[in-house]
């Protein structure tokens, strides 16, 4: 369904995303894992379409997605790592804008919003102002923002963000879900656990390049590693964790 | 310090300027005014006007009066500026109640930053005036010694009036914070901002009439000016100059009494409400309780089947007009260029009023009228378009609008004609019913409407963005050449196009002129517009200014 082909973007002369390629069938749920700076956020911009690539293609469906974006992005529900929101909407009037702008027809939009925000338990709170809103409020508005058209790419950056227990139990479970319907989600997440449980596949990224791509069993086997911490850590980090904490405590301790 | 010059929200809204140039503004009208005034006393234009006994205290008693309520109205605009940077907020209890620093140091510390900017701003806005204006004044008297004595008292009263007006301001956002509950306060502190920068602006006009009224004080004991306070500190300028009478006195001694009253009442309001809020501040709601658009809601449908037919019409619509009203930034420079449009228009219509009387016909000055309106409204709300909101949320509208849509123009004009034409329906046109009867009201309507309709176009020529959600423009680099347009475009269309209507009255046949220069404006737009939608990515969320010169890529096309 979604194809990134040598994805690669320079800021200035600074490579962000090197050569990045993958694949997301329908019924996928691909995993994006990498430390901070590796690339992850500018990769997801690159599919959803804010971002133009420095070089490499989008293909959903076969077409570049640069080519009718309008279209593409009728088809993608985007929840992006910062809840930016405007702050003086209600929650009821920000996913109303967004229905209208996604050109559902009134009396389903209604109806759809309505039922969402009861179900993820901001009925209650529709009609407050989203500056009233906690992190994890937003993060469900944008949820809801995101699966409000039924499209049939996902694309999570960071979903859980705020999210309290249930709520994010809850958002586990419909990824699954939305996977066995055979829509494909693209996961990008710092949360390992969460990652393994949930994605088919894994995309390991580390300073802008591919470290790892395929299926998490297989990643796993590979590296030799049963659980997906290990196999990271063992992957994309430089630091001993357990040298860095001591050398921390000694410093506390001096001063 | 830093906060409050840059605002409690700075790197979120782009409605920042630096410290420099904040300063170098707020002393530019002090110092603009007091070099217009030197023609005025020097010694060879008295000459040539023949003005042999020339008394330089009573010529420059209204410039003094002038200076006075200019000096309040700039601090008393700067403080409102301020307005929530003065008080700490959430951001600041978050970084500062976690370290081992007791409250009352927080807000000692607080205070004294308040005094110290109240103290720059009294200086900055007055400086240029205290003196240029006396140096002006005296240029034709011998001595130094009358230059200084009339500098320090006019440098004075200044001073004082700006801290009056800094200190009056901020009690009353303290009063407010005292006596509601903190979400009322949050929820009305934008139209009590708007209210309160009215009234400044009111304020100003006072300057045409004041000074002659205050020659009049003794023989009306009754009069409104006591309650002035501008005119106290008019009163307490002849006190020092040694030229008040009994009552002019008695103002002087209400200015001395005003300003200590006032600070007491700021100092007062501001540590019980920074004690009855700051110290609670992660109790408080940040942002408006209650229900947000609950009972408008039917609105936005009615409109739709009316002027919306787009789902980008319909959702732009709701998002702009909820951020003009909501958003306190944008809904005060709204406010403040219609309140500009209401004192212009109120001073127009008194002194109209005052030199002719009724007639059977109404003047062109009285025709100007919902045309001085309509401008401040328009060029109000077309400037704030232009002032992003909350940029970074604005990734929704990069990720589901469609780039080539043609409909910004389309959408910003129903916006401005939604606030404008009901103005001159609702406002405008029973006065002129009122006065002059339905053929009057009802051709001057129409008249307005059609040049309302044009002031519009030629705003929106090149208008390519969904208002608010687009990067800074260009407005930055060419804030002179705006606002200089913007004033000559004031005169323009206020006072020709009520010019020709007036003579439309008269005489029938000149209305075809009317017609001719209305046709003729709406065909330059329409062929502007031609020619820009043919080169231009017609929706944008970036203003770059176009490249001094292009890379032709010719070796690029060579391979």
């Amino acid at each position: 369904m979604l194809q990134a082909i040598e994805l690669t973007k320079h800021y200035a002369s600074i490579p962000a995303v090197e050569n990045v390629t993958f694949e997301l069938e329908g019924g996928q749920i691909l995993g994006c894992l990498g430390p901070n700076g590796s690339g992850k956020s500018t990769t997801v911009k690159m599919i959803t379409g804010l971002l133009k690539p420095s070089r490499g293609r989008v293909l959903f469906r076969r077409e570049d997605i640069r080519r009718d974006l309008v279209s593409y992005r009728k088809q993608l529900g985007y929840v992006p790592e910062e809840p930016n929101l405007y702050p003086y909407l209600s929650g009821r009037e920000y996913l109303e804008m967004v229905g209208i702008l996604r050109e559902i027809p009134q009396p389903k939009l209604g109806k759809r919003i309505d039922d969402l925000l009861a179900l993820l338990s901001l009925y209650p709170s529709r009609h407050s102002a989203l500056a009233s809103y906690s992190k994890g409020m937003r993060q469900r508005v944008l949820l809801i923002a995101a699966l409000l058209d039924d499209p049939d790419l996902l694309i999570l950056d960071e979903p859980l963000s705020g999210l309290d227990v249930s709520s994010a139990l809850v958002l586990k479970n419909l990824i699954r879900a939305l996977g066995e319907r055979g829509k494909a989600v693209f996961y990008c997440s710092h949360v390992l656990e969460v990652v393994e449980q949930v994605c088919s596949h894994l995309l390991i990224l580390r300073q802008g390049a591919v470290l790892a791509y395929g299926s998490t069993g297989d990643i796993q086997k590979r590296i030799g590693h049963s659980s997906l911490e290990r196999s990271f850590h063992h992957l994309v980090e430089d630091v001993d964790p357990d040298r860095v904490t001591r050398e921390i405590i000694d410093v506390i301790r001096a001063a | 310090m830093n906060r409050i010059f840059h605002g409690s929200n700075a790197g979120e809204e782009d409605l920042n300027i630096s410290m420099g140039l904040l300063l170098a503004l707020l002393a530019l009208p002090g110092g603009f005014v007091s070099l217009l005034l030197f023609d005025k006393y020097g010694s060879f234009l008295q000459w040539l006007r023949g003005e042999t006994k020339f008394d330089p205290l009573a010529a420059a008693l209204p410039d003094e009066y002038f200076f006075i309520v200019l000096s309040m109205v700039v601090t008393g605009g700067v403080a409102l500026w301020w307005w929530d940077s003065i008080f700490p907020d959430r951001r600041d209890f978050v970084n500062l109640v976690s370290l081992p620093i007791a409250t009352s140091r927080i807000f000692l510390a607080n205070s004294v930053a308040i005094v110290i900017l109240t103290c720059l701003c009294v200086i900055d806005v007055n400086a240029a005036s205290s003196v240029l204006f006396p140096a002006g004044v005296a240029a034709a008297q011998p001595g130094l010694r009358f230059v200084l004595q009339f500098a320090w008292v006019h440098a004075l009263v200044v001073a004082l009036a700006s801290v009056f007006s800094f200190f009056a301001v901020f009690a009353s956002t303290g009063l407010l914070m005292v006596l509601l509950p903190y979400t009322v306060f949050r929820r009305i502190s934008a139209y009590v901002r708007t209210l309160i920068a009215t009234l400044l602006l009111a304020a100003l006009s006072t300057s045409f009439t004041v000074p002659r009224m205050i020659l009049a004080l003794p023989r009306s004991p009754h009069s409104p000016l006591r309650f002035l306070p501008s005119a106290w500190f008019l009163g307490l300028c002849q006190l020092l100059r040694g030229r008040a009478d009994s009552s002019l006195a008695e103002l002087g001694h209400m200015a001395i009494l005003g300003l200590i009253a006032t600070g007491v009442l700021a100092f007062v309001a501001y540590a019980v409400s920074y004690r009855r809020c700051f110290v609670r501040l992660l109790e408080l709601a940040d942002a408006p309780p209650g229900h947000l658009g609950v009972h408008t809601s039917w609105i936005f449908p009615v409109l739709d089947f009316l002027i919306l037919h787009t789902p980008f019409q319909r959702a732009g619509y709701r998002f702009v007009i909820k951020t003009l009203l909501r958003n306190e930034a944008h809904a005060l420079a709204a406010g403040g260029f219609f309140g500009l449009g209401i004192v212009v228009a109120s001073r127009t219509l008194f002194a109209t009023f005052n030199s002719t009387g009724s007639s059977p016909l109404p003047s062109a000055d009285v025709l100007s009228i919902p045309f001085i309106l309509c401008y401040c409204l328009v060029v109000g709300i077309r400037f704030v378009f232009d002032v992003p909101a909350h940029l970074q949320a604005n990734w929704i509208f990069r990720l589901l609008l469609n780039r080539s849509i043609e409909e910004s123009a389309a959408l910003a004009r129903r916006v401005i004609l939604c606030f404008a034409l009901p103005c001159v329906v609702l406002v405008a046109f029973p006065f002129y019913l009122r006065c002059w009867g339905w053929r009057v009201a009802l051709v001057h309507l129409g008249v307005v409407k059609i040049w309302v309709v044009l002031l519009t176009e030629v705003f929106l020529v090149g208008f390519r963005k969904l208002p608010f959600t687009c990067t800074y423009p260009l407005f930055r680099h060419s804030a002179v050449v705006a606002a200089i347009t913007y004033v000559f475009g004031y005169f323009a269309f206020t006072a020709l196009t009520a010019e020709l209507e007036s003579e439309a009255f008269l005489s029938p046949a000149r209305g075809i002129v009317s017609l001719a220069i209305s046709l003729g404006v709406w065909y330059a737009v329409l062929r502007v517009r031609k020619n820009l939608t043919e080169v231009d990515e017609p929706l944008v969320f970036e203003d770059i200014p176009a490249p001094a010169f292009d890379l032709l890529h010719l070796s690029d096309r060579g391979g």
